[in-house]
């Protein structure tokens, strides 16, 4: 259209007011895709240490939970050009949604002392969750991902091959029992993931308003209970899969895992016989 | 002619309230606190009380002072002027019914009933109760919230329009430009500067017109120039969705609606000109 | 921005003021708007009930625009010449398609047409409006329009600026006007080749009314007391049903009763069929039977019943609370909407029905709204003038003199015009006589000054500094004043007497009582001290000002209806409780003496294409009702419209 006259030229803005739309939706889209989808994998994996013991095939193993566990991280760990894809599907989109999402949290100043509506609660917890979110993840990353042991009460370093004994060792503190330390990086897990299906679910609300997708009322009411369904499935997962680990023994973890990779590396799958395949140098 | 004061019901009582009102004398003034007591007759409201403290300018030392300086209009709530913070709430000052605002019966003084008054905060102070809401009408002229008639001349009837049309603009065209909405927007943030207020969040009022004007068929002729407005810095991306702005909105507008609807434009906006380059 | 050498200022950003600016810019000159507030919080926003055009249903039913005209000649009494109400009614619907246009949210009906209400003084449907809050909706129109010429710099707008005082010329003509900053406080003069003054209606000098709390009248007693004429002062409209308040009277619309409500106060009906009071008044409405309910509008107006002319229903109202009649004997009727239905009153009435919730806490779908009359609209105004048609039938557009004032190149659109409304105005013809005014007259303007030999840039400098001057003196003496006197204790005073003086029933030793109270008040006015002295937003200033020019309009409102010796429209006395066209059938001209009181002379009202006759509304006496109704029939003459 031509009558834009009265606005500055593009050139003279600064870059997030050039493309201020463009890192808007892109900060909401990175926040559902892939972060959110992610996120929700993520959590089904990772609360496998729970709902795998329920699994018949994984229970012959001694702990169904830490077999399919072992199982999903396998996988995880098969897929080929892992690091790109931690690279650019995860820990640059984050990065992006986390840089954009301080800053666009900077331009409001929360009002809840006057106007304590539910809504405005969550808008708040938003970019609550957002800058615990942020360090959590980094956290997170950082000590598991990147092996950053010093960060680790008890120094554990995170394995994949024993994944879930590991897990378990890095909440609690030591491979023995909960140190107080353990305690603490326990709480900090059942935080930080809370606030962030917390950050999820009430994103994916927000989003629908901002793209457009929920005009009415009702709309987003409706919206919003599936939302709050979503979140409420999410944060069972959630907090199956860090309770799951807190209280998880690594001994015996470690024991199972012993077991699976024994079995393993007779047979490439669970359920082959033993004894058939060649050891692993 | 008797008073067209309605016989007092049986169950009035006058009463005492105490008022705190926060004062400045200009812009880059120091802010005061002055207390007032007021006696207050049933179906008294803030502005009655303010009237009576200006014939009265005495604080509960006793000593005189200035009257105290606020916005009014109407008195009716439809001109918006009178918006001001009520014990910590925005809302009209007018319709603000000391007996709902303060309901305790509790002489003032310690522990007593005191309805604090204190200037919206998201706009300039002008003097003490008085701000200046220039930003706001600054983003109506952006979004060019008008119809862009050929002129006044007669030229026969505009569209027809369905009830339920009608209903739906009616509700966003009754916006008195009070700023309730913006007040208690977090997103909404205090900007003195008027060069900084073309890249500031327009708020949820500001928003909503754009929409009004964009579903009338004539005003719609310039939704492109509108969406170019509400998908840039200030637009409605900037919203945080606290939807504190239906809540106390006075006309019970549905601002949070039109906020969809805006997002919905901007997007479909933004796909039509990704795809026709312009 | 335009490089034209003219320039017109409009004083007042009310639907009037708005309505010129649009026109005028669009006619190519520059218009500075000068507004106390921000121009969309004027007091047009408070307007309800609709906006009255003749219209294509109506019109097969046998109404017209001549019908519309001659309604509001006989609902005014006579009193209003007959040109200018001639071509506003047959302009109204084009308003009406041009408000359309500009997007005002006409309520509809099914198919998409604009819906239409009953108003009061006519048995058609003639009444446009959105919801109940027509006048906040048309006038946001206006105002989206002028933001559009704001935006495209051929209108400034300077709002939070008081119009302080009329620059006449050594040529007796308006060349300009000083104002003041009411933030600043800073007095200038400001050039212009016509000022155009649209500054509403005087309410305040009655203390409370239904008013805005900036319609004080100051500005046309400004311009009064600079020498403009003013006309038929006494002429105030009590509205019948407004909702009393601490702080102001709420106007409770007229589109209540068009919509079906019914007014009735609980009383007995005597075996004679006179109704007496009710044993229990203060009882709970919804209890009692309808055989204890005095309609009294429908049965002494059995044609037009709850709809008559509001001066009428305002004084059937007062009447009966005096008789002792009123809800709980007090100065209360009930207005009626609960066997309407919620959905039908949400639906038609919201805004209103809201303003009742929210300032008297009761729901009116479920209980009486307990209503009494309230000062309301100010038919007179300044006096002015216009050219009409040869044949009377309507005026010539763009003729330069459309209503102007007594001073050349001063115009008075709207409330300060005293046209147009007579000695009553109907209802939903205030609307539409702003807006006709903006648009019909706006051109006059724009003729005028493109015309004029004389421009205000060829005035000297001096005149203006003068005229600044002078304005920074009178502020100066009310600054620094050390007398004893409160102004609001001043300004209530005043707003009691006038109340009690000068509205539903006033009499000679009446009102020669509140002209002295009035005197008394003057004299008291020149010894006001100042509890804010302060030279930034200083409001106690700028009231302490309009209560002096208050009282000036008083003293001629006064004298204005104590030497008019009849009862006309909403003037009516006591000792003389007949209309007189012998002897007036005249607009009341006063003008102002040195030492603010007032001079009355009489104008004939011009001949005009219909005749004065008796006005009734077909009213029947309080007697027993034994004969049937008159049959309703269309309430003026069977002529064709042109």
């Amino acid at each position: 259209m031509s009558e834009t006259a009265h606005e500055a030229p593009a050139k003279q803005q600064p870059f997030m007011q050039r493309h201020h739309f463009l890192l808007r939706r892109l900060h909401s889209l990175t926040g559902v895709m892939p972060i959110g989808v992610f996120l929700i994998n993520h959590l089904l994996t990772n609360s496998s240490v729970v709902w795998g013991m329920i699994d018949p095939k994984a229970g012959k193993t001694g702990h169904g939970g830490v077999a399919t566990f072992q199982h999903e991280v396998d996988f995880i760990h098969s897929l080929p050009y892992l690091i790109i894809i931690e690279i650019f599907g995860l820990w640059l989109p984050i990065a992006f949604h986390s840089v954009l999402g301080v800053y666009y949290a900077t331009t409001g100043r929360a009002n809840n002392a006057r106007y304590p509506f539910q809504d405005n609660w969550r808008y708040t917890l938003q970019r609550v969750s957002g800058y615990v979110g942020v360090l959590f993840i980094f956290y997170h990353v950082a000590t598991l991902r990147w092996g950053w042991t010093f960060l680790v009460p008890g120094g554990t370093r995170w394995s994949a091959e024993y994944a879930a004994s590991t897990l378990a060792q890095t909440l609690r503190g030591h491979a023995s029992g909960l140190t107080l330390a353990g305690v603490g990086v326990s709480l900090f897990y059942m935080a930080g993931v809370s606030l962030l299906v917390f950050h999820l679910a009430n994103g994916l609300w927000t989003a629908a308003i901002t793209w457009g997708l929920t005009v009415s009322r009702q709309a987003q009411r409706r919206w919003g209970y599936a939302c709050a369904g979503l979140g409420a499935a999410l944060m069972a997962m959630a907090w199956s899969a860090v309770i799951g680990f807190a209280t998880l023994d690594p001994v015996r973890a470690r024991l199972v895992e012993e077991s699976l990779r024994s079995a393993h590396r007779a047979e490439p799958a669970l359920t082959a016989a033993p004894d058939a395949a060649p050891r692993r140098p | 002619m008797p008073t067209a004061t309605p016989n007092a019901p049986t169950s009035s009582r006058s009463r005492t309230v105490r008022f705190a009102i926060v004062r400045c004398d200009g812009p880059g003034k120091p802010e005061r606190t002055e207390l007032f007591d007021v006696p207050v007759e049933p179906g008294a409201n803030i502005i009655s009380c303010l009237q009576w403290i200006a014939a009265n300018p005495v604080t509960i030392e006793g000593v005189r002072t200035t009257p105290p300086t606020w916005d009014s209009g109407c008195l009716e709530e439809v001109c918006g002027s009178c918006t001001m913070n009520i014990n910590g709430r925005v809302r009209q000052a007018c319709s603000a019914l000391i007996d709902a605002v303060s309901p305790s019966t509790t002489p003032p003084g310690p522990g007593g009933a005191t309805i604090t008054l204190e200037p919206m905060r998201k706009f300039p102070v002008v003097r003490d109760l008085c701000v200046d809401r220039a930003r706001f009408f600054r983003n109506l002229e952006r979004i060019k919230a008008w119809v862009p008639v050929d002129g006044t001349y007669s030229l026969g009837a505009g569209p027809t329009e369905s009830p339920d049309h009608q209903a739906t603009r009616y509700a966003l065209s009754t916006c008195m430009t009070c700023g309730c909405c913006l007040e208690a927007c977090p997103q909404f943030l205090r900007e003195d500067k008027p060069e900084a207020w073309d890249t500031s969040f327009v708020g949820a009022a500001v928003i909503s017109q754009a929409v009004l004007f964009n579903d009338h068929p004539t005003g719609a002729t310039l939704k492109p120039q509108r969406l170019d407005v509400l998908s840039g810095p200030g637009g409605v991306n900037d919203c945080g969705n606290s939807q504190n702005c239906v809540k106390v909105c006075p006309k019970e507008i549905p601002l949070t609606e039109s906020i969809g609807a805006a997002g919905r434009q901007v997007t479909v906006h933004a796909v039509k000109k990704f795809f026709s380059g312009r | 921005m335009n490089g034209s050498k003219h320039r017109v200022i409009v004083v007042g950003g009310g639907l009037a003021g708005l309505a010129a600016s649009v026109r005028i810019a669009e006619a190519g000159l520059p218009v500075d708007i000068f507004s106390i507030v921000p121009v969309k919080r004027s007091h047009s926003v408070c307007a309800q009930g609709g906006i009255n055009a003749c219209n294509e249903v109506a019109r097969q039913q046998g109404y017209s625009e001549y019908e519309h005209f001659d309604e509001s000649i006989y609902g005014g009494d006579f009193l209003a010449h007959q040109p200018p109400v001639y071509e506003m009614a047959h302009w109204a619907p084009k308003i009406i398609d041009l408000l359309d246009r500009m997007g005002v949210p006409f309520n509809r009906t099914n198919e998409g047409q604009r819906d239409l209400r009953l108003f009061g003084g006519s048995l058609y449907k003639r009444t446009h409006f959105a919801g109940a809050t027509t006048g906040q909706q048309v006038l946001y129109a206006l105002d989206e329009q002028t933001r559009r010429y704001a935006a495209e710099g051929k209108v400034t707008k300077y709002e939070h600026w008081e119009f302080l005082w009329p620059i006449i010329a050594d040529d007796g003509a308006c060349r300009g006007i000083v104002a003041q900053d009411l933030r600043t406080m800073q007095i200038r003069a400001f050039r212009a080749d016509a000022v155009v003054m649209a500054t509403g209606g005087n309410g305040l000098i009655f203390g409370q009314s239904t008013n805005s709390v900036m319609c004080t009248g100051g500005a046309a007693s400004r311009c009064y007391q600079a020498g403009a004429k003013y006309a038929n002062g006494e002429f105030i409209q009590v509205h019948p049903t407004a909702i009393p308040g601490a702080d102001k009277l709420r106007l409770m619309s007229e589109s209540a009763r068009g919509e079906g409500g019914r007014v009735w106060v609980p009383a007995i009906k005597g075996p004679s069929g006179g109704w007496t009071r009710h044993p229990d008044p203060a009882r709970d409405p919804r209890q009692i039977p309808a055989s204890e309910r005095y309609y009294f509008l429908e049965e002494r107006y059995p044609k037009y019943g709850n709809i008559v002319p509001r001066d009428i229903a305002t004084r059937e109202i007062f009447n009966i609370c005096m008789e002792g009649l009123g809800v709980a004997g007090g100065n209360m009727v009930y207005l009626d909407l609960t066997h309407l239905g919620r959905e039908y009153i949400e639906r038609k009435l919201l805004g209103i029905i809201e303003i009742y919730r929210k300032f008297v806490g009761e729901d009116p779908a479920e209980v009486p709204m307990k209503i009494f009359p309230g000062v309301h609209y100010t038919m007179g105004g300044l006096w002015t003038t216009y050219t009409p048609k040869p044949d009377l039938k309507g005026m010539t557009l763009g003729a330069p003199n459309s209503m102007m004032c007594s001073v050349p190149g001063l115009y008075a659109f709207g409330e300060v015009n005293y046209q147009y409304h007579g000695a009553n105005r109907l209802g939903a013809n205030a609307l539409l006589s702003c807006i006709f005014d903006g648009l019909f007259c706006g051109l006059g303007v724009a003729n005028a000054v493109r015309d004029a030999k004389r421009l205000a840039s060829d005035e000297p400098q001096a005149l203006y500094d003068r005229a600044a001057e002078q304005e920074n003196a009178k502020q100066r003496r009310l600054v620094e004043g050390k007398g004893d006197q409160n102004p609001y204790q001043i300004a209530r005073e005043m707003g009691a007497e006038m109340t009690a003086a000068s509205t539903v029933v006033k009499s000679g030793p009446r009102l020669e009582q509140a002209l002295a109270k009035i005197a008394e008040l003057r004299d008291r006015a020149a010894r006001i001290s100042l509890a804010d002295t302060g030279m930034w937003t200083n409001q106690n200033l700028s009231f302490a000002r309009a209560t002096a020019d208050m009282l000036t309009l008083a003293d001629a409102i006064l004298r204005g209806g104590l030497e008019r010796r009849e009862s006309r429209g909403s003037h009516y006395r006591t000792d003389f409780p007949e209309r007189n066209d012998a002897e007036f059938l005249a607009t009341t001209v006063a003008q102002c003496n040195p030492d603010g009181t007032s001079r009355i002379a009489f104008e004939p009202v011009p001949k005009g294409i219909v005749e004065p006759r008796k006005r009734t509304y077909g009213k029947k006496d309080d007697a027993p009702a034994s004969k049937p109704a008159d049959a309703p029939k269309a309430p003026a003459l069977a002529l064709a419209a042109t």
